[in-house]
């Protein structure tokens, strides 16, 4: 019984559609099926993020077994020019990144940006390590600086058979650019754009919601309340 | 003869019967359960298409939003897509009115979406983020969670300014 189920799981994995992956994964019991319901959101039951794995983990396509967490992780942090082709191979990935801090803060520095924050934001964001803030005097200077990144990272791949350039959002809008090369991303604002998002605010919250914990921590401990009437206390006889 | 093959048959069908409850139980509390799991008493959930009517989360000023036009897709908008909409529901004031048509993207949704590793997601609700034509957010936050995939589908603007990610 085990051997069919295996056969017919592998031929509707061939397949590869999410439809018929969804199929077999819930006709083959509980045992196979584990879901996890995700995402209870501040202080509200708002939804539920369901995530289902099918049984791929038993009878992986065998290029994914052996980078499976390895994989998940470079998804997460989502390497953002890698085709699928290079994802599912098990070939050593790249050590380095696309772009180092120091040399997107030496490049903002020599394309006089002004204004450059960096945010680490490892703790409250998993797919990011660094955010930098650029702001550009205007909207030519804004495509510029996301001009000048773009080229250092050509200048870092010199002589390699494939470039692998960082993703650009923004480059047509010239308001808001954003940088995408994996740990940093880089934010190129103009003045207006800066002020309205505010992304400062954002990310820097982030860090200091968890202080704000402690103190209800001390706060809920019970004190005697004082008394302060003069009324004076009955005397037991 | 007739007697004793008459209570033969009687013993022989209440021992049936006997048998039979007995599995019969155990079938239907076996079967209650993969019931709910079972594939064609899932609900089916599918694309998001013309009249589907969105939940906007972030602080555009609009509430609800009837999708007129998926962009990508013959058959309709998945996560991560953008989609031409219409505001039904807004705030007073806000940026956005009511009636005005509006770019979105579809940052949950109820129909499940595969990931390179195997696994799917699925949320349980239908909720796009406004953005103009050139992609730039019409609000300054989102709120609830918001998946990996908006970084694949280069929307990195929205997953920076969400808090929490799935």
């Amino acid at each position: 019984m085990a051997l069919s189920t295996s056969r017919t799981l592998l031929r509707s994995f061939a397949s590869l559609s999410p439809f018929a992956r969804c199929s077999n994964s819930t006709s083959y019991g509980d045992s196979l099926w584990s879901s996890e319901p995700r995402a209870i959101f501040k202080g509200g039951s708002y939804f539920l993020a369901q995530r289902k794995l099918s049984s791929t983990s038993v009878l992986s396509l065998g290029s994914i077994e052996g980078a499976f967490p390895s994989l998940l992780q470079e998804w997460k942090l989502g390497f953002p020019s890698l085709s699928r082709a290079l994802y599912c191979s098990t070939a050593d990935f790249k050590k380095n990144e696309l772009l180092e801090l120091q040399e997107v803060e030496k490049v903002l520095s020599d394309v006089r940006a002004d204004n450059v924050k960096v945010i680490p934001v490892q703790k409250h964001c998993a797919w990011a390590d660094f955010m930098v803030i650029a702001t550009g005097r205007s909207t030519w200077h804004v495509k510029n600086i996301a001009q000048a990144l773009i080229y250092k990272v050509k200048q870092k791949q010199k002589g390699a058979q494939r470039l692998m350039l960082p993703s650009v959002e923004g480059q047509e809008g010239g308001k808001w650019i954003v940088i995408d090369s994996g740990k940093v991303v880089v934010h190129a604002l103009d003045e207006k754009a800066r002020d309205y998002y505010s992304l400062e605010s954002l990310w820097t919250t982030g860090t200091s919601e968890k202080e704000p914990i402690q103190d209800l921590e001390k706060a809920l401990v019970k004190i005697r309340r004082k008394n302060n009437s003069k009324k004076q206390a009955k005397k037991s006889a | 003869m007739a007697a004793t093959f008459a209570s033969k048959c009687s013993r022989v069908g209440r021992s049936l019967w006997g048998g039979l409850g007995n599995n019969l139980s155990g079938l239907l509390s076996a079967s209650h359960e993969t019931a709910c799991n079972h594939f064609l008493s899932q609900q089916q959930r599918t694309f998001i298409q013309m009249r589907t009517v969105l939940k906007v989360v972030d602080n555009s000023g609009a509430k609800k939003v009837m999708c007129i036009q998926a962009l990508k897709g013959k058959k309709g908008a998945r996560l991560g897509d953008t989609i031409i909409a219409s505001v039904k529901e807004a705030y007073p004031n806000g940026k956005v009115k009511k009636g005005k048509v509006v770019y979105g993207v579809v940052v949950r949704a109820a129909m499940q979406r595969g990931r390179c590793d195997g696994s799917e997601v699925k949320f349980d609700d239908n909720a796009v983020v406004l953005v103009d034509k050139q992609g730039q957010p019409i609000g300054t936050r989102v709120f609830g969670p918001v998946p990996h995939e908006l970084r694949q589908k280069k929307h990195v603007k929205i997953l920076s300014l969400a808090g929490h990610i799935a």
